[in-house]
């Protein structure tokens, strides 16, 4: 992506974003009384105007695309495993949407074990040994910490209790 | 109460073991988060501030601080030895930092980067322990017109020059804005864009949205690339910092610290464009001028001096009136409002004990950035040797941690992840995160003060200018966007020039 496609990308999106809030986000999820007399005062009025100017700002960037310079040069460094790293990308997602569904369920210790080690492997670590270790002593000395010195409620989850 | 009453008051709450211990834990910490390439400053701070929530508010505001000054000296470490800035307000200091360790003098350009740092810092804690308290009575005058239009021109120069144009930093400001009107409406009471869910109700946890925002792309951005990181680290050699070089690089020393006190009280100028303007000062009135770029020592001090004159200065803003002066500070003021404190021209009124107790601790900071610094350079291998693919799975974890700990909600894990998510797209897009963040800050601010000042004047728009204040912040409002609208256009020209030259 050169530094003109960004910029047209972002425009677009800005423009497209902001046309999507003035016309069905903010009148759909965004209450007002209706006995508010003036418009300023309105809870609608500052979202209507940041909406506002995001549409301008879209629009400036678009024209600043368009008549801007097309240098050829890539804007951001180009990866040569392009399609695995956006496979790891995937798997740090699924890692973390892992991890919001497991919190409630397995605990926090347990389930920051899980998360530390799956993505330790999946960032290809060079020390798998201390990798599992720290998987397990981190979480650990994150909720001695947090629960008996900070005095948090670290959610425990229903298998394995700690004191 | 009177300036002996206020100093014996700050005495008395830093005056003890903890506040000191925290003091220089927190510039070990900060040194070390500093030092290592892809950390940075703000993340260390970023990871910190958990830690402070159980703590006294000086003590956790004091171990930040601590964090805060280590970090902006620690990411020189790597940035000569290794030509990697380890917070981006060192990128200057590889121009003559990294020449000098290929030469073999690398020892001798992180010693005056630590004495240059050390000097700068003093000078800026010196200059906010003057400046702030006379701004913070000035700026009892303010109301809300005043406050709306302060924090307009602090978002205008803080989306103008944090990233590569204007405009994007204009759309991370409104990006920011627009997520801060999540929650209920300030003065009805009504939902925006809450979705029936009471977690969106109170509006997004600030700490859940600046770690996602400047703690997980981090994470994501090694999962895209592994290897990144990996560099050669060169010897500190034999050759260590004197005396004289101290001397003859001492005018540059005070030059850039100046230049980093000015920047950094303006909200939103930041460390890096501090510490590249004094490089330049100092090249250009330099005697050894064409050595510059190519291993002058002269050249380190200066990029250190204006980085680390920020660092006390940036305080200035956030004590004095309440808007932080950069990413770093901004993560500072929320370890304020978690301990009910909230910074500005009253807390000079109101807890005067805690903003004297502050300007100690930050004096002491200097001397204990000396001796940790010192032992830093020395111990920087063993710091280069963390595994970074271990060290970002601890990050990530961390983040879980002290994320929950906010609220005791597992909404704000969330919350963090899919700004993480957010954060790492604005980073392949180049939108600078440092106004999307400073605008989710201020964002209630700046509407609350304007809905008031709406109020207070039955919707008349001329009390936005009424009175001189108002008129100079429009002033240098309008000025700045001219400026780098400007420059931009400038920099088009030119870069468009040198195509046509080359094809």
């Amino acid at each position: 992506m050169t530094n003109r496609t960004v910029q047209l990308q972002l425009g677009f999106g800005a423009f497209i974003a902001a046309i999507f809030l003035i016309f069905f986000a903010i009148p759909e999820w965004v209450a007002s009384p209706s006995n508010v007399r003036n418009i300023i005062l309105s809870p609608l009025f500052w979202p209507y105007t940041l909406a506002g100017f995001t549409a301008l700002v879209g629009l400036g960037l678009i024209v600043a695309g368009l008549s801007g310079s097309n240098d050829p040069t890539p804007l951001n460094e180009p990866s040569a495993d392009a399609p695995i790293a956006l496979l790891r990308l995937l798997g740090m997602a699924a890692i973390m949407a892992g991890t919001m569904i497991l919190l409630p369920r397995l605990g926090m210790v347990w389930t920051c074990m899980l998360a530390f080690a799956a993505s330790a492997f999946l960032v290809r670590t060079r020390h798998p040994v201390a990798a599992l270790i720290c998987a397990v002593v981190v979480p650990l000395a994150l909720y001695a910490f947090f629960a008996h010195v900070a005095g948090v409620a670290i959610p425990q989850g229903n298998i394995v209790r700690l004191p | 109460m009177s300036f002996v009453d206020s100093l014996l008051a700050g005495l008395a709450l830093v005056g003890n073991v903890e506040s000191f211990l925290a003091l220089f834990g927190g510039v070990v910490i900060g040194v070390i988060g500093g030092a290592i390439p892809g950390m940075s400053a703000t993340m260390a701070v970023a990871l910190t501030l958990p830690f402070t929530f159980a703590m006294q508010p000086i003590t956790g505001i004091l171990l930040l601080l601590g964090v805060y000054k280590g970090g902006i000296f620690g990411g020189s470490i790597p940035a000569i030895l290794i030509k990697t800035p380890g917070t981006p307000a060192s990128s200057a200091t590889i121009l003559d930092g990294y020449p000098m360790a290929e030469k073999g003098e690398a020892g001798r350009a992180l010693g005056m980067a630590l004495w240059a740092s050390c000097t700068a810092d003093l000078i800026s804690n010196l200059a906010l322990i003057v400046f702030a308290g006379w701004l913070a009575s000035f700026a009892l005058n303010f109301g809300p017109p005043e406050f709306f239009t302060l924090i307009l021109f602090s978002l205008t120069i803080i989306a103008g020059v944090s990233g590569d144009s204007l405009l994007r930093g204009a759309l991370s400001a409104l990006l920011g804005l627009l997520l801060a009107t999540i929650g209920l409406d300030l003065v009805y009471g009504t939902n925006r864009f809450t979705f029936g869910d009471p977690n969106m109700m109170g509006g997004l946890n600030f700490i859940a949205v600046l770690i996602g925002l400047f703690a997980i792309p981090e994470v994501l951005a090694m999962a895209w690339h592994p290897t990144a990181h990996l560099g050669k680290t060169r010897s500190i050699g034999n050759k260590w910092v004197t005396f004289a070089d101290y001397r003859r690089s001492f005018r540059s020393i005070v030059r850039g610290s100046m230049i980093g006190v000015f920047l950094g009280s303006i909200p939103g100028i930041g460390a890096a464009p501090a510490a590249f303007l004094s490089y330049s000062e100092a090249r250009r009135r330099s005697k050894n001028k064409a050595n510059f770029g190519k291993g002058e020592i002269e050249g380190v001090a200066a990029s250190e001096a204006g980085n680390n004159g920020v660092a006390g200065a940036t305080l200035i803003p956030l004590l004095a009136l309440g808007v932080p002066g950069d990413v770093i500070t901004a993560i500072i003021i929320g370890a304020f409002m978690i301990h009910g404190l909230q910074p500005g021209p009253m807390m000079f009124v109101l807890n005067v004990d805690i903003i004297y107790g502050l300007f100690m601790g930050l004096i002491v900071s200097s001397f204990f950035l000396f001796f940790v610094g010192s032992a830093a350079i020395r111990g920087f291998k063993y710091v280069a040797d963390v595994p970074k693919r271990l060290l970002i799975p601890a990050v990530l974890v961390l983040c879980i941690y002290g994320v929950f700990a906010v609220n005791n909600n597992i909404f704000d894990v969330g919350v963090m992840f899919v700004m993480g998510w957010v954060g790492y797209l604005m980073m392949r897009f180049h939108i600078p995160a440092a106004p999307f963040l400073i605008a989710f800050i201020l964002g209630p601010l700046l509407e609350d003060n304007f809905r008031q000042s709406m109020l207070m004047s039955g919707s008349d728009w001329m009390v936005l200018f009424r009175g001189p204040i108002t008129w100079f912040f429009w002033s240098v409002t309008l000025i700045t966007v001219v400026a780098i609208a400007r420059a931009g256009v400038k920099s088009v020209r030119d870069h468009t020039a040198s195509r046509g030259k080359k094809a």
